[in-house]
């Protein structure tokens, strides 16, 4: 019962938050000879009501492709990005709809995606920020499922993309350094549950639509440990993510 | 007459201050001379200038929410789950959503049988996992309630993976989901999901995929 409670007190302070933000709306003027309003955002649902030009409608918030606008007289419906692009503000200039960030020179990356290390299935996630258009900082946590063991990797790394404005497939490699903790499952107990790592990567990435991009990585690991030998195991992984 | 005054008394401020700056230097021999008064300009325009600044358009791609149902653990009957997800939409057709969920699994038919047999312990009948999924929209539209209503929705498929964590130990599951997004007002959604976590165990005695299918009732905010 109790988490159903804090849900619902969640979901509370949601609507108050939405309902107290007050905040100034773009306004804009048609200057096509019309804009389209459609009942939802995608492009099969219906028009159902359509603005002349050098009317003004107001821009409520987007979602993904399609902006929440409202009519002179309080109809609501869904714009397309690229037709709301077209209208313009009072001063004539034209409307601030943001693009989508350009993918060469994008700074901010969050992603998610399946790999093997050693043997063992890996489950990562990742996020990245880019320090100039080719030299990325990515932290990473991953956690491999294995028959003996469950691994779990944090690492930090600098990456260096060789061609970012090659936009399907660009080659990436990095160097980095990181921690990994060993959690058994089967006896016997590992001689060292907790140990320092560093590795080096090569893959590459590319681009998929709007914010969407897929990356791939095969790493080499040097696995720091108190015994004669380091361990020194290898991880591809593929993964998806989003970017800023 | 006044502005004259004003200008000179400026300039004189201005001198004094540059003089503070060089205060460690050493003087230059020389003053120089007074420049010629300039004639004051007839218009002094007074107006700021205005800052026009055009407000943002918030984007409201994320949604997060909770679930409630039934999950079918494989071997251990069919139990009340919860869990939280969050979710971000790329486009109107793909999205990417976590899910983090817990429950608790029941007994297996030959602990029913045989009260003095235990399979699995007690804290290891705690069931959680979490999931990292990858969204399609299958088939968006519209729902009618009556004649004067009419709500958004979409079916969507789901693929994912994650980690289940069952009988103390953490696996490797992937799953396979399907739902309906139905879209009470523009930012409060109803989530009904069916959805499988496969896994490997050898719990039973023998190594074999397990099927757990959870069917879920949720809702979510955008925002």
């Amino acid at each position: 019962m109790r988490p159903l409670f804090t849900l619902l007190l969640l979901l509370q302070a949601f609507s108050v938050s939405a309902v107290q933000a007050k905040e100034q709306l773009l306004e804009v003027v048609v200057a096509e000879p019309y804009l389209e309003m459609h009942s939802g955002p995608g492009r099969g649902f219906p028009v159902v009501y359509v603005v002349g030009r050098d009317e003004v409608v107001t821009v409520l918030y987007s979602r993904t492709d399609w902006f929440k606008v409202r009519a002179p007289h309080g109809q609501e419906g869904w714009a397309r990005r690229s037709e709301l692009a077209l209208t313009k503000l009072a001063s004539g200039e034209p409307a601030p709809i943001p693009p989508y960030p350009d993918f060469a020179t994008h700074r901010w990356e969050i992603g998610a995606g399946y790999g093997v290390f050693n043997h063992q299935n890996l489950v990562t996630g990742w996020g990245d920020f880019g320090l100039t258009d080719s030299l990325d900082i990515e932290f990473v946590v991953q956690q491999a499922l294995g028959n003996i063991d469950n691994r779990y990797i944090a690492s930090l790394g600098m990456r260096h993309t060789f061609i970012p404005e090659w936009r399907w497939f660009s080659p990436t490699a990095g160097i980095g350094t990181g921690y990994q903790y060993i959690d058994d499952k089967v006896p016997p107990k590992p001689l060292q549950t907790h140990n320092q790592l560093a590795y080096v990567s090569v893959g590459a990435r590319g681009f998929i639509t709007r914010r969407f991009m897929w990356r791939a990585d095969w790493r080499k690991y040097l696995i720091f440990t108190n015994q004669n030998q380091n361990e020194d195991p290898e991880e591809w992984k593929f993964g998806l993510a989003v970017f800023f | 007459m006044e502005i004259r005054l004003s200008s000179v008394l400026l300039a004189a401020v201005l001198l004094s201050g540059c003089g503070w700056f060089h205060r460690g230097e050493k003087a230059p021999a020389q003053v120089v001379a007074e420049e010629p008064q300039a004639e004051p300009s007839i218009i002094e325009p007074q107006v700021n200038r205005r800052e026009v600044k055009t407000p943002k358009i918030k984007a409201k791609d994320f949604e997060l929410g909770g679930y409630f149902g039934a999950l079918s653990i494989q071997d251990f009957g069919t139990n009340p789950i919860y869990g939280v997800r969050a979710a971000y939409h790329v486009s109107e057709d793909i999205f990417l959503e976590g899910y983090l969920a817990r429950s608790k699994a029941g007994t297996t038919s030959l602990e029913d049988v045989f009260p003095e047999i235990t399979v699995v312990s007690d804290s290891g009948r705690r069931f959680t996992y979490y999931d990292l999924d990858l969204g399609y929209n299958v088939l968006p539209g519209e729902i009618f309630l009556g004649r004067g209503r009419a709500f958004n929705s979409a079916l969507y498929v789901t693929v994912g993976l994650g980690d289940v964590k069952f009988a103390d130990k953490d696996q490797f599951a992937l799953n396979f989901g399907m739902g309906e997004r139905l879209l009470i007002t523009d930012w409060l959604a109803m989530h009904l999901d069916v959805r499988d976590h496969v896994f490997e165990t050898d719990l039973t005695g023998r190594t074999k995929n397990v099927h757990n299918l959870e069917a879920t009732l949720g809702l979510t905010v955008f925002y």
